[in-house]
């Protein structure tokens, strides 16, 4: 069906965990170790980093944050949690004006990495954790300069009370059904990455008609795709294509809402991260790097919903099912590179804005 | 007596006699005021305009820029909304500020210091935060009035989305009314009751009075606030980034903001901004003749009789017209916005298990920038409000007392950024101050004197009325005494202007506090204001969040407007004579 399909990222099952963890520990010798302290120390003497962050809403990436400052303490973590075309905006201002702000980035935009790299923005530097992470997220960046360091799904949500049982959609298609005019919400591609990949991916599935239908049934269109979250919780909405993270800790609290994992597949988040070269702490950074390849970051995200990018810690969200289970789409670097913008202009040109 | 005061006063250094000076000290200032303005006004806009017309590259002179940002019907279509978009603004904020001011004026309407609050309380509401309470009142489906709609008519839809054209022209038109209402009480309370009663003699009723003779006569204060209104009303960003975007419309300010999308093309932004700055221009030369052409020979001074126009049961629709607007811009907003501060979720309603004191405990204790962000709002607005009056002063000092020529330049120069929007203003000074040599992007600098600039007119404003009522004597005994000008200065002027000065420094630390659009562009990571870090915040549509940081921003600001007013002994923007 694609000219290059789609990879499927599988997660592994327990006894491959078993042997890559020993062969972790059996890496992670002495040397490493002694690297690691100098580290902790160049880093703790700049006391602070900026991260610029579009992978969590703000309550997950303040925790992550804090997380950080208690594993590490006198590293404070100025948490600037945006979209990702805003948390790109403020870097290429930052770039432009060749005043550096921002020492770690980490956006949902695949393609901001891809653009960054030839010219020469993001510092190359292999983590130690970077080996240990599943197979399915290595090797993102054959030369080192980005790493994926979380990973959601856009999935299907919809409110639990404001759509019957035998109504609740299957498929991304179900969403044009007339019976959901003015009910649908999205978040915008010009803001939000996760969005913007998702819009894509349903470009690449069903072409741009897809969205041409979706504009007639007037969808409620908010900036971040967590906006979704509010819209459906609030009643406002009924049905949306949401992110599995924050649509599912919004039910644990207890709020009427449910997900579901289309037939046509999940549209996948893998989110980079990377140490910008001009980076104001780049100790501190390349220790926040470290740390957001870690396991003690991993666990925050999976308590939160999110994908877990280490094979030894494995999700606990109620509602999470295992990838292996379902149909995966995933684009690649190049594809969102080139894809992102183009349908960002034509939204605009359908939508309005 | 006053020489007296001054002998005491003033320490005997200031007043040496000083025979070696051979020119006024005031010339050093003048030059010194003059080379500050041209750093806030002039170097700003001629940056805009020089980088409107050159190639980000080659730097080449071209109208590429111009073609880029007008040669799409999208671009053309914004413009055109946000002049839609002023008019419509306009003409509700008519609708309900003049019948409520000539209430509030020429009346016996009961509840008058209530009405007066209320506008107050509209006053210093953040347009943004206006904005969130009518999300959750007017949503379409999930907005209380759509609510309690549906639940008394059994509809299945509401009667009101705020996501629309209409929806942002009324939320804007409630939090900007009260500068219209400003204007025209100020101007009805200077008319005289002699003209009506002429009217009355001749046999014109009480609505044939006020619409022949008592509203013509105060036209031209409203056709002034009619146009700041709408220079208001376009240049607005925080509210249409709310509601135009879900409502899938652009207007100017929205798209300004597109330019600064990747890659970021602020000389097609500074193209595109030029004739908005234009059409302000013109806008404000119109006022001006307006103002002058009609003239104020019946309104000159407070010698004519007043008496309040006595209403029958007239005075109580005239308190229900009221009650209902102000109740639109202000308490049921108010409302909405507590119960959502202090929810888990709001559309879960009134119940006491949803109640949660965690949306204030998560922007105090657990966000790392939320405290900072407050901090720094009220930091840059204090040091921008102090620069403004400082400037003020000094610049209304010159040009009242006439001692050096030329001093028209620096009040034309002061005045000009109050036709400068907000949000080309921060364009300007991105192109300006932004790149090196100056390098202050991002640097709470660059916000200071932005602010600085932007609300200069209205400290020059104040301070140059407060100038005009000291008799300029009083200077010249210190001058008699050997004392210099600056002695002068600030031994007896600024001591008498205390008060007026106090009030010109909250009417521009109010809006200072809240400031987004003269933010946007100028801002980093350590330097973020409360009004950004709201619209980032809003991105996720969290507006329980949102609701309990504009309580702290407004209980903040209202401390200090309570504290002042009591300093003050009145409030500071109404009136000069509280009755």
């Amino acid at each position: 069906m694609f000219d290059r399909p789609f990879r499927t990222a599988r997660v592994r099952p327990a006894g491959a965990v078993l042997v890559s963890l020993l062969a972790a520990l059996a890496i992670a010798a002495a040397p490493a170790r002694a690297d690691m302290k100098a580290l902790v120390e160049a880093a703790t003497k700049e006391a602070s980093l900026t991260w610029y962050t579009a992978h969590y809403n703000a309550e997950t990436a303040e925790t992550i944050g804090r997380k950080f400052t208690q594993l590490y303490p006198g590293i404070k973590v100025n948490v600037i949690r945006t979209t990702a075309q805003v948390a790109y905006q403020r870097l290429s201002q930052d770039i432009k004006n060749k005043t550096a702000n921002c020492d770690v980035f980490s956006s949902t935009d695949l393609g901001h990495y891809a653009t960054l790299k030839p010219q020469g923005k993001l510092a190359k530097f292999v983590p130690e954790n970077a080996a240990k992470l599943a197979k399915d997220y290595q090797g993102l960046d054959p030369d080192g300069t980005f790493y994926p360091t979380a990973a959601f799904l856009v999935l299907i949500t919809y409110n639990t009370q404001k759509v019957k049982p035998e109504d609740v959609p299957k498929k991304w298609t179900d969403l044009l059904d007339p019976k959901f005019a003015g009910k649908v919400t999205v978040g915008h591609p010009a803001f939000s990455g996760a969005v913007g990949t998702w819009v894509m991916t349903m470009k690449k599935l069903y072409g741009w008609d897809y969205f041409t239908k979706l504009e007639k049934g007037k969808p409620q269109i908010g900036r971040s795709i967590v906006d979704t979250v509010t819209m459906l919780n609030s009643g406002e909405r009924a049905v949306g294509a949401g992110p599995s993270a924050t649509t599912l800790q919004s039910m644990e609290k207890g709020n009427p809402l449910g997900v579901v994992y289309p037939e046509d597949g999940v549209v996948i988040i893998v989110s980079p991260s990377a140490v910008m070269i001009d980076a104001p702490h780049p100790n501190a950074a390349r220790l926040f790097m470290e740390f957001l390849l870690g396991t003690e970051h991993a666990e925050v995200d999976a308590k939160d919903g999110n994908e877990s990018l280490r094979p030894e810690v494995k999700s606990v969200m109620k509602g999470l099912r295992p990838l292996t289970e379902v149909k995966v789409l995933r684009p690649t670097v190049e594809e969102a590179q080139k894809g992102i913008p183009e349908v960002i202009e034509q939204w605009r040109d359908t939508f309005g804005n | 007596m006053v020489t007296k005061d001054l002998e005491s006063s003033v320490p005997a250094s200031a007043l040496k006699p000083m025979r070696a000076r051979r020119f006024d000290v005031l010339i050093l200032l003048w030059l010194a005021l003059a080379a500050i303005l041209a750093f806030l006004v002039i170097n700003p806009l001629a940056r805009l305009l020089l980088a409107s017309l050159e190639s980000p590259d080659t730097g080449a002179y071209t109208l590429a820029n111009y073609v880029a940002a007008y040669g799409r019907p999208r671009h053309l279509q914004a413009l055109w909304n946000s002049m839609l978009l002023g008019a419509g603004v306009t003409a509700l904020c008519l609708a309900f500020a003049v019948p409520i001011a000539w209430a509030v004026s020429r009346t016996n309407m009961p509840a008058k210091n209530l009405v007066r609050l209320l506008v107050m309380g509209a006053f210093v509401t953040p347009p943004y935060l206006g904005a969130v309470g009518w999300i959750l009142l007017a949503g379409p489906n999930s907005g209380w009035i759509n609510r309690v709609w549906q639940m008394l008519t059994g509809a299945s839809e509401g009667v009101f989305n705020i996501y629309s054209f209409p929806g942002l022209a009324l939320i804007i038109a409630l939090y900007s009314f009260p500068y219209l209402f400003i204007f025209t009480t100020a101007a009805l309370d200077v008319v005289s009751s002699e003209m009506e009663d002429a009217a009355n003699i001749l046999g014109a009723g009480t609505l044939k009075t006020t619409f022949k003779v008592t509203l013509p006569l105060v036209l031209p204060a409203i056709l002034g606030g009619a146009i700041v209104t709408f220079l208001e009303a376009i240049a607005l960003f925080g509210s249409p980034a709310l509601i135009a975007i879900p409502a899938r419309f652009n207007v100017v300010t929205t798209q300004l903001l597109q330019f600064f999308s990747v890659p970021v093309r602020a000389e097609v932004a500074a193209a595109y901004a030029l004739p908005l700055l234009l059409i302000t221009v013109a806008l404000y030369w119109l006022q001006q003749r307006l103002v002058r052409r009609k003239g104020f020979v019946t309104m000159t001074g407070k010698g004519g009789e007043r008496r309040l126009i006595e209403l029958g049961l007239g005075r109580w629709l005239l308190l229900g017209y009221a009650l209902i607007v102000l109740s639109l811009s202000v308490v049921l907003p108010y409302l909405v916005l507590a119960q959502a501060a202090f929810s888990k979720a709001w559309g879960r309603g009134f119940s006491l298990d949803n109640l949660t004191l965690g949306n204030f405990t998560f922007l105090m204790f657990e966000h790392f920038t939320a405290r900072q962000s407050i901090i720094n709002s009220f930091a840059y607005a204090a040091a921008a409000a102090c620069l403004a009056i400082t400037l003020a002063l000094g610049i209304a000092y010159i040009v009242q007392r006439r001692l050096v020529p030329f001093a028209g330049v620096l009040s034309f120069l002061a005045m000009a950024p109050f036709v400068v929007p907000g949000i080309v203003l921060a364009i300007a000074f991105y192109a300006a101050y932004a790149p090196p040599p100056f390098a202050l992007y991002g640097t709470a600098t660059i916000l200071i004197l932005a602010f600085t600039t932007r609300f200069l007119p209205i400290g020059f404003a104040n301070a140059s009325a407060a100038m005009r009522s000291i008799n300029p004597e009083l200077e010249e005994a210190v001058r008699i005494q050997g004392g210099g000008r600056l002695a002068s200065i600030r031994y007896v002027v600024a001591p008498m202007m205390k008060r007026s000065l106090i009030g010109a420094w909250l009417l521009v630390f109010i809006p200072a506090t809240r400031e987004l659009s003269t933010a946007m562009f100028l801002y980093g990571p350590d330097t973020r204001p409360m009004s950004v870090m709201l619209l980032d915040l809003s991105e996720e549509g969290n507006f329980e969040r949102l609701a309990a940081l504009g309580f702290m921003l407004l209980a903040a600001t209202l401390l200090i407007v309570v504290g002042a007013s009591l300093l003050l002994g009145r409030d500071f923007m109404m009136r000069r004579n509280a009755t």
